[in-house]
């Protein structure tokens, strides 16, 4: 199988996010073995934010990391896994409400393709970026 | 000469009251204004040829008028008059410049003034007792018409009731002098003309009873005034000053003149009961003022106050105590003038004389910063703080009268002390504090509301700093006075 | 959930309908809201559905427009120097122990390029220039009274007053604890390390200096953390200069034409800066010893902006000189988190009349209105006389303008859309802005005043 990288790039819908990563040079460590559970934002999710959101993270790497690595969880997480917990703690340190009440939601955005296997984890494909606080 | 200060406001007041109504407001009050400046400047120049050493009547005009009556046009100034010229005149050009310039009907509110004006120094120089009655009653129509027509909301109720209490103190007076002159067989009014001293004692004090209730009435004494808090309360700011800085004066002035100027062995008798009286007046303004909620009835009622001890003063008849009853009338008068004008200032600008309601007028952006201060300096004056003028007339009343009525003058120390706390309460509420946002929206305190005010600051410490200027005029003229008086013993 | 502090709603009532302007409650108007929710039932309804149609604490009219604009524009200029004021105090004048001409700015920081203006920004936000804005330069010549050498400026007191802006960093100080990761790291070794490098390196050759931190070493570490707290408030205010400027000149535009579009910008505006980092930099001698590397990736949303709103608009702390609070008897709360005496909560009539930071702030203000704010104010209250005090409520109103953007901002980030569609959102959404207006139930708040346009 695919680790979480290729997995991203391959689908097509995560340029935003791969491009991300890659700035931040995040690749080797979604790489290494994990294992990881990615949040991950697709193209969509990016363009909801307010312009010039992205431009200012990715000239500055130590913040641009920050919160993508806010998006990963440590341990491999399936949704049902998931479901038991109501709040998980990110790799950036900062708490991850989950509501599985009504359809999964992470924080403030919906799961909308869960349970995506790879090689050093699992995907979850939200459609907004969630942010600390 | 003295004339002049009669007859030109009188004069003015028939040109003002009758010129074209075009012509504004302000050029009315400019043209009062001014006739009441000359008139201040005349009564400097008589007050400079004033000669302070000597004790009797001065200055004297005679023109006989009708003899039959026993009424003759006999003017003079003596130590007792000479202040309370001053004051009138003074009082009265203050009065027109605290006026509004947009005042209704200007001529005839502004004739009327003058009418008054000249009526009271008339009053204050005649020297014959009917002419004396004459210009008193002139008072009385003018002043009813000034407070019912410009007064506030229950100014028609206080104006008559003005009116009756002052008829009737008229009447008083009238039959008092009817008496005098029928009984010691006198050919005519005239002062000197009255030996009073070949009437039995019994008849004295009968008529130096009606005296001094005629007069009591009007100073006021307690329990006759009554009509004094309505008719100040209602009247506006001018008429207040004029009420109580002149016409309140007529009243003391009559009791020292005619109760104890005419009636030496009858005042000594009833002496104590009158300082005894003069106290619980006191006693009672002051109290009464603490308990008010409204800040021009709380003035009014420190008015009663402050005007008890002048009865206490007149009642202890010692030279120093009579100098110092003069000293009390001018500077009660000046003060009253002071603080009735910033009342009205602040009545115009906030909008209410509630206690409840005002707040915070310190406050030097949005509030009335100097109209506060000097409220504050009012305050301080009306409580006998050193350095102003009221202090100097207080403690010559007291000093003065200790001697002779050691109880009543510690009660009117004491009333001296609770004037600060009414006072402090006043101030207290008024000045200090915190503005009330949403309300503090008032227009700004013109230059022409802050000038009168100043002015009366300014003399108020001049004499305080410097009392001889108060006292020298009436020096000799009370020691003349008290000589006649027998001691008690 | 959200970063600033929830607080216990305090008991109050409907204040009174007064004269001069209505209670707001029953403000003709109310705002259909324009969700599929029904009506909320907060003490502040009609601000509720305001917010969640899109809009801002302060009712949408032009006049507010025009206040708040104008006062952007009157603040951005002092804030210009204050920043680059702040940033030279925390990276050049660093420990010295007699700062006397900590506030005589130099041209090397006048000429300090903005980060977020000019032609190399790193984000234009002002179509402006980068450097020292030019009516900052002619009021620092001139002053109010006429050219003087600057240190006869300094000791008259005509010139900008930046202990304003010591003061608000002083509250950032105090409070302390209000989020973010800024805070903790300040008391963690690493920190330690670093100023204890940079602290021996400033004092090197000084023997009684370093005796004094061998002695006393916390002292210094204490004095540093003040330091970073005065370059953290300096990197946030150098953006807010241009945010403040480029509204100004979009509405002489007519590019911004409501208060709700004034609010938008300013939403964006702290998204696309929420990524600028936030650091301490020291330079030594020529040399740069970071006391706080941006490597730390402290953001400017969380570790600046946030707090700052925090400890400046809701919480400051009571002015000496104007009250008398009697601790016994709890007229000021026990709880930090319970000050409400920041700029929203601010009775500007008394602080218009005395030397206290906000004064200093509206008189900096004063210096650099719009004419068109100018004429306005002459037509109201007492004209000429108390612009100061008819200034500083719109600057209250301006405040509330941005604290709006700000939890509009928070909304967007950790809530819905407005639109969106499912009503558990919606209704998530309204529970937070609830929420955040509870904080103005108490009398001191002044959410209902500025609802009138009365308040002057």
């Amino acid at each position: 199988m695919a680790d979480i990288v290729d997995i991203a790039v391959s689908a097509g819908s995560f340029q935003t996010l791969v491009t991300a990563v890659q700035a931040a040079g995040l690749v080797d460590t979604l790489k290494s073995p994990g294992p990881f559970t990615v949040f991950a934002p697709n193209d969509d999710a990016f363009a909801k934010l307010p312009p010039g959101t992205i431009h200012t993270l990715v000239q500055n790497i130590p913040q641009l990391a920050r919160i993508l690595t806010y998006h990963v969880v440590p341990g491999r997480l399936m949704a049902a896994d998931i479901a038991k917990l109501n709040c998980l703690t990110s790799v950036e340190g900062s708490e991850i409400r989950i509501d599985t009440s009504h359809g999964f939601e992470v924080k403030n955005a919906t799961v909308i393709a869960p349970d995506i296997e790879a090689d050093n984890g699992v995907i979850h494909v939200i459609d907004t970026v969630i942010l600390m606080g | 000469m003295l004339s002049i200060l009669i007859w030109l406001p009188i004069f003015a007041a028939a040109v003002i009251g009758f010129w074209p109504g075009t012509i504004s407001s302000i050029s009315t009050r400019l043209a009062s204004l001014t006739v009441a400046g000359l008139v201040i400047m005349w009564n400097l120049f008589i007050l400079l040829k004033f000669d302070i050493s000597n004790p009797g009547m001065q200055l004297q005009e005679y023109l006989p008028w009708n003899e039959t009556l026993g009424l003759s046009y006999k003017l003079g100034v003596d130590g007792l008059s000479v202040l309370m010229l001053l004051l009138n005149s003074f009082l009265t050009w203050i009065a027109i410049y605290s006026s509004s310039k947009q005042t209704e009907r200007p001529r005839l509110f502004y004739s009327l003034v003058l009418l008054v004006s000249g009526g009271v120094a008339g009053a204050f120089l005649t020297e014959n007792l009917l002419l004396f009655f004459l210009f008193y009653e002139l008072e009385l129509i003018p002043f009813y018409l000034l407070i019912s027509i410009w007064g506030g909301e229950k100014r028609a109720y206080a104006g008559i009731k003005f009116l009756l209490y002052t008829a009737v103190s008229g009447a008083l007076i009238l039959a008092a002098f009817f008496g005098m002159v029928w009984f010691t067989g006198s050919t005519n009014f005239n002062y000197d003309a009255l030996p009073t001293q070949t009437l039995s004692t019994t008849l004295q004090i009968i008529l130096l009873f009606g005296i001094v209730l005629g007069f009591g009435i009007k100073i006021p004494l307690v329990p006759f005034h009554t009509w004094l808090p309505d008719a100040y309360v209602e009247a506006s700011a001018p008429i207040a000053i004029l009420l109580g800085g002149v016409l309140a004066k007529l009243g003391a002035y009559g009791l020292l003149r005619f109760g104890m100027g005419m009636f030496p062995q009858a005042w000594s008798i009833l002496a104590p009961s009158l300082a005894t009286w003069g106290a619980i007046s006191a006693i009672y303004g002051a109290v009464t003022a603490i308990a008010q909620k409204d800040i021009k009835r709380m003035v009014a009622y420190s008015s009663i106050g402050h005007m008890g001890y002048i009865l206490l003063a007149a009642a202890a008849s010692t030279p120093l105590a009579i100098v110092g009853a003069v000293s009390q009338m001018f500077s009660h008068g000046i003060i009253l003038a002071i603080l009735f004008h910033l009342i009205g200032v602040v009545e115009t600008k906030v909008g209410t004389r509630e206690l409840d309601k005002l707040n915070g007028l310190m406050s030097p952006v949005r509030g009335l910063p100097l109209t506060s201060a000097l409220l504050v300096l009012g305050g301080m004056a009306s409580a006998g703080i050193p350095g102003m003028i009221g202090f100097v007339s207080e403690f010559i009343v007291f000093q003065g009268s200790f001697s002779a009525f050691p109880i009543p003058t510690l009660l009117c120390v004491v009333a001296s002390g609770l004037t600060a706390v009414y006072f402090v309460i006043l101030l207290n509420r008024t000045c200090f504090g915190r503005l009330d946002n949403k309300l503090a929206y008032y227009p700004k305190v013109l230059w022409s509301e802050k000038i009168p005010a100043l002015i009366l600051a300014a003399v108020i410490f001049f004499l305080g700093v410097q009392p001889t200027w108060l006292v020298r005029w009436c020096e000799p003229t009370a020691t003349g006075m008290v000589a006649a008086i027998p001691l008690l013993e | 959930m959200s970063s600033l502090p929830l607080t216990l709603p305090a008991p109050t009532q409907c204040p009174m309908p007064n004269a001069h302007y209505p209670c707001f409650v029953m403000t003709a108007t109310i705002l259909a809201p324009s969700t599929q929710l029904p009506p909320s039932s907060h003490e502040f309804a009609p601000v509720i559905h305001r917010l969640e149609a899109g809009g801002a604490m302060l009712p949408d009219t032009p006049e507010n427009l025009m206040q708040i604009i104008g006062i952007y524009k009157a603040y951005a200029v002092p804030m210009d120097f204050y920043w680059r004021d702040l940033l030279y105090i925390a990276e050049r004048v660093f420990l010295n122990p007699f700062p006397f001409f900590k506030y005589f700015l130099p041209k090397e920081y006048l000429d300090l390029h903005n980060h977020y203006a000019g032609d190399d920004a790193d984000l234009r936000i002002w179509r402006g220039e980068a450097t020292a804005h030019p009516e900052l330069l002619a009021f620092m010549e001139k002053g109010e009274t006429f050219k003087m050498p600057k240190l006869l400026h300094h000791l008259w007191h005509d010139r900008i007053n930046m202990e304003f802006a010591e003061a608000c960093m002083r509250a950032m100080l105090w409070h302390r604890g209000m989020g973010g990761n800024f805070d903790p790291y300040l008391d963690t070794d690493e920190y330690k390390a670093n100023a204890d490098r940079a602290i021996k390196a400033y004092f090197k050759g000084n023997p009684v200096m370093l005796g004094l931190y061998q002695m006393f070493p916390e002292m210094f570490i204490e004095q540093v953390r003040q330091l970073s707290y005065y370059s953290n408030l300096g990197l946030f205010w150098e953006v807010m200069a241009p945010v403040f400027f480029e509204m100004s000149d979009r509405y002489d535009a007519g590019d911004i034409k409501s208060v709700p579009e004034a609010m938008n910008f300013l939403v964006n505006a702290i998204f696309a800066m929420a990524g600028r980092p936030i650091y301490h930099h020291v330079h030594i001698r020529g040399e740069v010893y970071e006391i706080i590397p941006k490597s730390c990736g402290f953001m400017w949303l969380y570790e600046a902006a946030l707090p700052y709103v925090e400890a400046v608009f809701y919480r400051t702390a009571p002015f000496r000189g104007t009250k008398s609070y009697n601790a016994q008897a709890k007229q000021v709360p026990d709880n930090q988190k319970d000050f409400h005496y920041g700029i929203l909560y601010a009775d500007v009539f008394p602080v218009g009349t005395a030397g206290i930071p906000p004064t200093l702030l509206m008189q900096d203000m004063l210096h650099f209105l719009p004419k068109y704010l100018v004429d306005y104010y002459h037509q109201h209250c007492r004209g000429e006389d108390d612009m100061l005090i008819q200034l500083g409520i719109s600057f209250q109103r301006s405040m509330y303008v941005v604290t709006s953007a700000v939890i509009q901002a928070l909304r967007t980030a950790l809530l819905y859309p407005l639109d969106d569609p499912n009503p558990r959102h919606l209704q998530a959404n309204r529970a937070f802005f609830e929420t955040q207006i509870d904080r103005f139930k108490r009398p001191e708040a002044r959410l209902r005043d500025v609802q009138s346009q009365n308040y002057r």
